[in-house]
């Protein structure tokens, strides 16, 4: 029968979860500065994980949980680079209109066409899956 | 007094609580307009402008969050594995999605500026726009943009995607998830990915893939086409 953890396993689980992101993270982190590449530390450390975990065969429960964790507040960590869009001084009334026109319009544009891309590709895959 | 309002423990305290209310605020009226970065952020904007804190300090004061952004990408891994099989089936359609996309967004936005007679540093900024804010910050030093600019589009751009976008995709009756994930993941980023999230695991994948892609991508190549 399945017997749920202690309280201290469960930590230790939870620890180590997070010591494998941050691990990944400085990894990441050391080997783009040593080989110098374009790619940003974090996504090179998001790649080693997934590589590890395909290589392990199964995603640690502990690392499961902290990465929903942090996921799930995800906005949270972006709300002090929002705010800054309250603060923007240095623009005159004709760049903040392009501004808007630009990110709205733009954003939207790009959405609906790579959309509209990507469902006709898989709509000519044969045994193709409706994704639910 | 006001350097005891802008220490650390407050800031990340009224993060918290920002984040929270913008959270309940969301949940409470259902409507993706509200999602809980918009009301967040206005309710923290509102704060540091009545307690008069400038926006540096309190920058600063939020090192924390920025610090657990490079462990939030690294945590994108987990979706993404859980997901692999189906990621893997639908392989070559996503690449080419991710070429054509991460090539539009940028595209798209600094057309639509130069068409509306917008300046340089706006159009530079603008180029960034589709890329995740850790990698925008260190793509705006290389090509010479302004980097409160530049994280400013992002996160609009973000909003944006993330806000009106699954709506859009519902009245052309595209009811993919996996198609609306990759969508949200090339076009908002990080909001998107965590809008995405909310939906389902399987959309919160193929977010979490082409944002991290599409970041890679536009990493390696925008700073050999733009050079200051």
């Amino acid at each position: 029968m399945y017997r749920p953890p202690a309280p201290v396993e469960r930590v230790c689980q939870w620890l180590a979860g997070a010591l494998i992101l941050l691990l990944c993270e400085r990894l990441g982190g050391a080997l783009s500065q040593w080989l110098s590449l374009p790619i940003p530390g974090a996504v090179l450390g998001m790649l080693l994980l997934l590589f590890g975990l395909m290589a392990y065969g199964s995603v640690p429960r502990g690392l499961a949980e902290v990465s929903g964790l942090l996921l799930r507040s995800l906005a949270l960590l972006f709300l002090p680079a929002a705010v800054g869009v309250y603060f923007l001084r240095d623009l005159s009334a004709a760049d903040w209109l392009a501004l808007l026109g630009a990110t709205i319009v733009g954003t939207l544009l790009s959405f609906l066409l790579t959309a509209l891309l990507l469902r006709n590709l898989l709509d000519k895959k044969p045994g193709r899956e409706t994704g639910d | 007094m006001i350097e005891s309002l802008a220490s650390t423990p407050f800031v990340l305290a009224l993060n918290l609580v920002a984040f929270l209310l913008g959270l309940a605020l969301y949940r409470r009226t259902g409507t993706p307009l509200l999602h809980p970065i918009v009301g967040a952020s206005a309710f923290t904007a509102a704060c540091l402008w009545l307690l008069q804190i400038p926006y540096d300090h309190y920058q600063d004061a939020s090192g924390l969050l920025y610090a657990l952004l490079g462990p939030a990408v690294v945590a994108l891994a987990v979706p993404l594995r859980q997901n692999l099989p189906i990621v893997r089936r639908a392989a070559w359609p996503l690449l080419v999605t991710l070429a054509v996309g991460a090539a539009l967004a940028p595209a798209a936005g600094v057309l639509i500026a130069l068409l509306l007679g917008a300046a340089e540093p706006v159009a530079l900024a603008l180029a960034g726009k589709a890329v995740t804010t850790p990698i925008a910050l260190g793509l705006a030093e290389k090509v010479g943009a302004a980097a409160s600019l530049t994280v400013g589009i992002v996160v609009f751009s973000g909003v944006v995607g993330a806000v009106l976008g699954p709506p859009l995709l519902a009245r052309l009756d595209i009811r993919d998830q996996r198609v609306l994930g990759f969508a949200l993941g090339i076009n908002a980023h990080a909001i998107g990915t965590a809008r995405a999230l909310e939906i389902s695991a399987l959309c919160g994948a193929f977010a979490a893939l082409a944002m991290g892609l599409c970041g890679a991508l536009t990493a390696v190549v925008l700073p050999l086409l733009i050079t200051p």
